[in-house]
């Protein structure tokens, strides 16, 4: 009997906006000069407030702080494809989306600097907590979409996820459940090339993350993560899809982590200067500033007062983070049930007499 | 105020780092985040930034130098500013000031191995026995209850019967030696203690208790019908509770080594009581909390604990304040030594009728005479004096009490 | 007013709780393996879709790590997800998201969001199962902060507590012994209840040995005090709640009896019978006569069924540590 083909699939790359600043118009999503304006604006701050975290932790004002060099437009047009009700569920390397989404900034760094308040978002802020364990938010972010769909309210989640993560088992059963359940939720995994040490290639022999969605049954595509406008509509196709019924997206951003993994990594252990070099050219600020000037929506005066306003912004959110005053004994055990119980209340006068304090 | 730049982890656990290069010198201006150094780590050479705009006052290290992760790596201040020692802030002692009664058994080291349960030493305590002077008729020789229950009887009887020690002999005659255990070992102690750290003053006044006897035989009708009998002390106690409100520093003790007055925000009364094995002060814990029924009921029952060496540590630890009372035997004034580490106590005498003058006539009135004891140390005599003077408000006029 | 009673045995008394819940609450969902049309594999979820529907009793896919990071996203919306994990043994894949989710959540963002979520499973020996189905896992869960424990020994408090739990703004993880699904039969309330979680119960008084219980170990433990009687009075606690604990009951009891005896099928080091032991260590010292004894399973992976009866802590072993205390 013949063979037949049970299943095939096509993975393809979304570009749009090249790295000499010259965008295919067939393609490019609908955004006012304005909105183009915000995209780059949003960019430089969240850059800006990246370079001062990093300062920050060799200041010793926060701890450890995993830096999205390179990753700004991934992160930020995003974040900006996202409804006012939508959901943003994090892993830990998104400060652009953050700060897209409404995370204040002086609490991202409060966060980092080691203080729990720092995650305590206001009410409108659609914000879930970071996650540290790899991957162990995307079962959250599924049965977060999952509910919605249950109660019949139209919204979407947006979680993200790196490329190590993808090789988690809780990734794999949150993409699972999504897929039988037809879940409200877009996958977003910037592919910045490096799980610390290990490179894309030793993360799996697919060679692509995003035909991972096909497993599932549902689609996956690839898009040039430091394009401002590809990623923003590649967002916000897969956003409306899932708040209209229509079941969760995969997209792999591809992008570079321009950068070291973290404050406590060096980079240059295990990558080539030349890699950075090469990755260097294609710097999502910059290709955008280059559509921006043929475009004459940049001059060096505006470029003056973005840069000067994000400098004011972030040091406004320093200043607001450090005056903030020192927690408290109690807050060690406040929040661990909804009211203390008699073993809590027992250590926490215990540790409140030692202290000669508590209140 | 310049600041001490201290050498931050960086790195999640590195210990220290060597300087590689120095970006400034001293008395350069750096702007807050400008790099200051390079240093070296096991993990990478990293740029230090300045945590803050200023003037490099010092540089603590040269280059080479390996620093330690805490150590100063650089001075950061204003034009002028000199770098001064900060002073250490002293840290909260945490040391107790309340004074410790001699508990006897507890922390002397025992030669011999003593088998007994928890339970078992516990009684031991409270009945003041010596575990070592017992045999244990247990299993494995281990002491029981019922040991130590026929050990502390028969003790009593022995104190009892031990007037007749053995006859000795000096240049001068016979004498006989009684050793201090006990009760008369730890009041010796605390006697020595209290007038050894306090300094002792005594002000003495008299009492008009005539309405408060009249008060007194009313109240005790309702309560003997709750099975309470009301004695004067009750009313006294009240009184000093009312006053000490008041007056808080005559409800206090002196922490010598950091020469501070604890003035105690809770109340706890102690009521001496002579025993056969001598004088026993229980305590009546937040005084003020109770009122004159449950106050009498508690003495009630603590008098009685104590004359039948029942009474347990707990109920003798924790005294704010003492009330003495002689008069039920005799006297009138007395020089009461204060229940160390309190600052004072209150020694009552006995109640006499006695001719006084009011509004130029001569009337008999119940007089009670008291004495206040205190630590002038702590307290003068003016305030000492007005202190008594409320009491006596209080005595004088009981409906306040209620 | 007549209360209706009905004879439930443990697994009926699960059931009926679900049920009742799920009337009471439209947003308690229940979902795990083989939970929908098959109800349950011991039948605890049985007619539920049938009443509900197939949006409040879901079917998932074989994967309880999802099942449970999943049922986390559905509580954070404002759903209470009862999740049933098959069996204890296989809630290890999940401890991952237990650990350093469930119970830190509300911590982490100082009360900004919190899991109301129930994460029943059956647990315990005793049934000749296979590997991995008769484990004790409770050290590992009363170890975790920010969950509570609970384990019923009689389908009245199994109903009532699993009320409470579904109830309860904080995550419970819901700990049904199994052995004794069907082998307790009682008359339980056929209307609502709760009975609160942090509450042990005396199940019998007594003057001379507090002995020390919960799940499939209470029966055992009862009878063994029931053999005693006549010379040794003994008061049976079950703890029901093991996080948090009850610790007053027990320090309450051994002050009275001045010997305790805990039991528990869990192995030895490190399970809950040391917690109770430094518990009672340092709030009733004073009133010991004796140490305290445990009686538990060894710190050997559970057997296949050949060798259970050695494993488990029987009525005669319970009866010799009660002998073993009161006789010290």
């Amino acid at each position: 009997m013949p063979t037949r083909v049970t299943e095939e699939f096509k993975v393809s790359m979304l570009k749009i906006l090249d790295e000499e600043g010259n965008s295919d118009d067939s393609l490019k999503p609908e955004l006012t000069d304005y909105q183009i304006k915000q995209l780059y604006e949003l960019m430089i701050l969240t850059r800006t407030f990246d370079d001062l975290a990093l300062k920050l932790q060799r200041e010793g004002r926060i701890g450890t702080y995993p830096p999205s060099r390179g990753q700004e437009a991934t992160q930020v047009a995003s974040a900006y494809a996202l409804e006012a009700s939508d959901w943003l569920f994090p892993a830990f390397r998104e400060c652009g989306a953050y700060i897209t989404k409404g995370w204040p900034m002086d609490m991202q760094y409060q966060y980092w600097a080691g203080d729990d308040r720092g995650s305590k978002l206001p009410e409108n802020s659609h914000i879930f907590t970071i996650s540290i364990p790899v991957g162990t938010q995307i079962p959250h972010a599924v049965g977060f979409a999952w509910a919605a769909k249950l109660r019949g309210d139209k919204i979407a989640v947006l979680a993200y996820l790196g490329d190590g993560a993808t090789s988690e088992g809780d990734v794999h059963e949150g993409m699972n459940f999504a897929g039988v359940f037809k879940v409200p939720v877009v996958l977003l995994c910037q592919n910045n090339q490096w799980a610390i040490s290990v490179p894309r290639s030793r993360q799996t022999a697919a060679k692509t993350l995003a035909q991972r969605a096909y497993s599932y049954g549902f689609e996956g595509i690839q898009v040039d993560g430091n394009d401002v406008f590809a990623v923003y509509k590649a967002t916000k196709d897969a956003l409306d899809k899932a708040r209209s019924g229509n079941g969760p997206t995969l997209i792999e951003c591809v992008t570079y982590r321009m950068a070291d993994h973290t404050t406590s990594d060096d980079a240059q252990r295990y990558r080539t200067s030349q890699e950075l070099e090469e990755w260097a050219k294609r710097d999502p600020i910059e290709r955008l500033r280059k559509y921006m000037k043929k475009n004459s929506l940049w001059s060096s005066e505006y470029e003056n007062k973005v840069q000067t306003e994000a400098s004011e912004k972030v040091r406004v959110a320093i200043e607001k983070f450090e005056s903030a005053k020192p927690p408290e004994v109690r807050d060690l055990f406040a929040w661990t049930y909804a009211e203390l119980p008699p073993n809590l209340t027992k250590q926490y006068e215990e540790l409140a007499r030692s202290v000669g304090g508590g209140d | 105020m310049p600041i001490d730049f201290k050498f931050p982890d960086i790195g999640e656990g590195i210990t220290e780092g060597e300087i590689v290069k120095w970006q400034v010198k001293e008395g350069d201006r750096v702007e807050e985040h400008q790099t200051i150094a390079s240093i070296e780590t096991d993990k990478a050479i990293a740029d230090i930034p300045s945590p803050r705009s200023g003037i490099i006052l010092k540089i603590h290290h040269k280059e080479g130098d390996i620093v330690k992760v805490g150590e100063t790596l650089v001075t950061i201040g204003e034009q002028n500013e000199t770098i001064e020692k900060l002073p250490e802030l002293p840290s909260r002692p945490t040391a107790s000031v309340v004074g410790v009664l001699e508990e006897p058994h507890t922390v002397s080291p025992r030669p011999t191995r003593i088998a007994a349960t928890p339970a078992t030493r516990r009684l031991a305590r409270e009945l003041a026995v010596d575990l070592t002077e017992i045999p244990g008729t247990g299993l494995q020789g281990r002491i029981t209850e019922d040991d130590i229950r026929k050990f502390a009887r028969s003790k009593k009887e022995r104190i009892e019967v031990a007037t007749k020690p053995a006859e000795k002999r000096d240049t001068y005659g016979c004498y006989d030696v009684v050793p201090m255990k006990g009760v008369r070992r730890s009041t010796a102690k605390k006697m020595v203690e209290s007038f050894r750290t306090a300094v002792h003053v005594t002000h003495m006044d008299e009492a008009d208790v005539t309405e408060l006897i009249a008060f007194r035989e009313k109240q005790n009708k309702i309560a003997e019908k709750r099975g309470v009998h009301l004695t004067y002390m009750p009313f006294i106690l009240k009184a000093v509770v009312a006053a000490l409100k008041q007056y808080p520093y005559l409800n206090s003790s002196v922490d010598d080594e950091h020469e501070e007055i604890i003035l105690k925000k809770y109340y706890n009364i102690g009521v001496a009581a002579d025993t056969p094995d001598g004088l026993i002060v229980p305590v009546v814990k937040d005084a003020d909390q109770k009122d004159i029924f449950t106050v009498a009921q508690e003495i009630q029952n603590l008098t009685e604990k104590a004359q039948s060496r029942e009474i347990v540590l707990s109920d003798l630890k924790g005294g704010t304040f003492t009330i003495t009372n002689i008069g039920f035997i005799g006297g009138t004034h007395a020089t009461p030594i204060t229940n160390y580490p309190e600052t004072a106590i209150l020694a009552t005498g006995r109640i006499r009728e006695t001719p006084v003058v009011r509004d130029g006539q001569i009337v008999i009135r119940s007089i009670m005479p008291l004495s206040l004891s205190f630590d002038h140390r702590v307290t003068d005599g003016a305030l000492a004096a007005r202190f008594v003077n409320m009491i006596m408000k209080f005595m004088q006029d009981p409906s306040l009490l209620l | 007013m007549e209360t209706e009673l009905t004879q439930l045995n443990l697994v009926g008394a699960v059931r009926l709780a679900l049920k009742q819940e799920m009337e009471r609450d439209p947003d308690v969902v229940v979902l795990g393996e083989d939970v929908g049309i098959d109800g349950g594999v011991f039948r605890a979820t049985e007619g539920l879709i049938k009443e509900f529907g197939e949006n409040r009793v879901i079917d998932t896919p074989l994967s309880e790590s999802g099942i449970v990071g999943v049922a986390i996203g559905l509580a954070l919306y404002g759903l209470k997800p009862v999740a049933e994990i098959q069996f204890e043994g296989f809630l290890y894949p999940a401890l991952d998201q237990i650990i350093s989710h469930v119970g830190r959540i509300r911590n982490r963002s100082r009360g900004r969001f919190h899991v109301p979520l129930v994460i029943r499973f059956p647990y315990g020996g005793g049934i000749r199962a296979p590997e991995h189905h008769s484990d004790s896992p409770e050290a590992l869960l009363v170890h975790t902060p920010g969950i509570k424990v609970v384990t019923p020994s009689t389908p009245y408090d199994a109903k009532g507590l699993l009320a409470s739990a579904i109830r309860d703004p904080d995550p419970v993880l819901f700990m049904e012994p199994k052995r004794i699904y069907r082998a307790i039969v009682e008359d339980v309330p056929e209307d609502g209840y709760t009975v609160p979680l942090g509450e042990a119960k005396i199940v019998s008084e007594g003057t001379d040995v507090t002995l020390v219980s919960w799940g499939a170990m209470v029966r055992y433990s009862n009878e063994a005090a029931e053999t005693v009687k006549d010379r040794i009075s003994v008061e049976v606690v079950d703890l029901r709640t093991l996080s948090p604990m009850d610790t007053a009951t027990i320090t309450k009891s051994v002050e009275k009896t001045g010997r305790a005896v805990v039991v528990h099928e869990a192995p030895r080091t490190a399970g809950l019978g040391a917690e109770i032991t430094a518990v009672i260590n340092e709030t009733a010292f004073l009133s010991l006569e004796a140490p305290v004894e445990r009686v538990t399973g060894f710190d050997v992976p559970f057997p296949q069924h050949k060798l259970e009866n050695y494993y488990l802590p029987n009525t005669e072993r319970i009866v010799k540590a009660i002998e073993k205390v009161a006789n010290f």
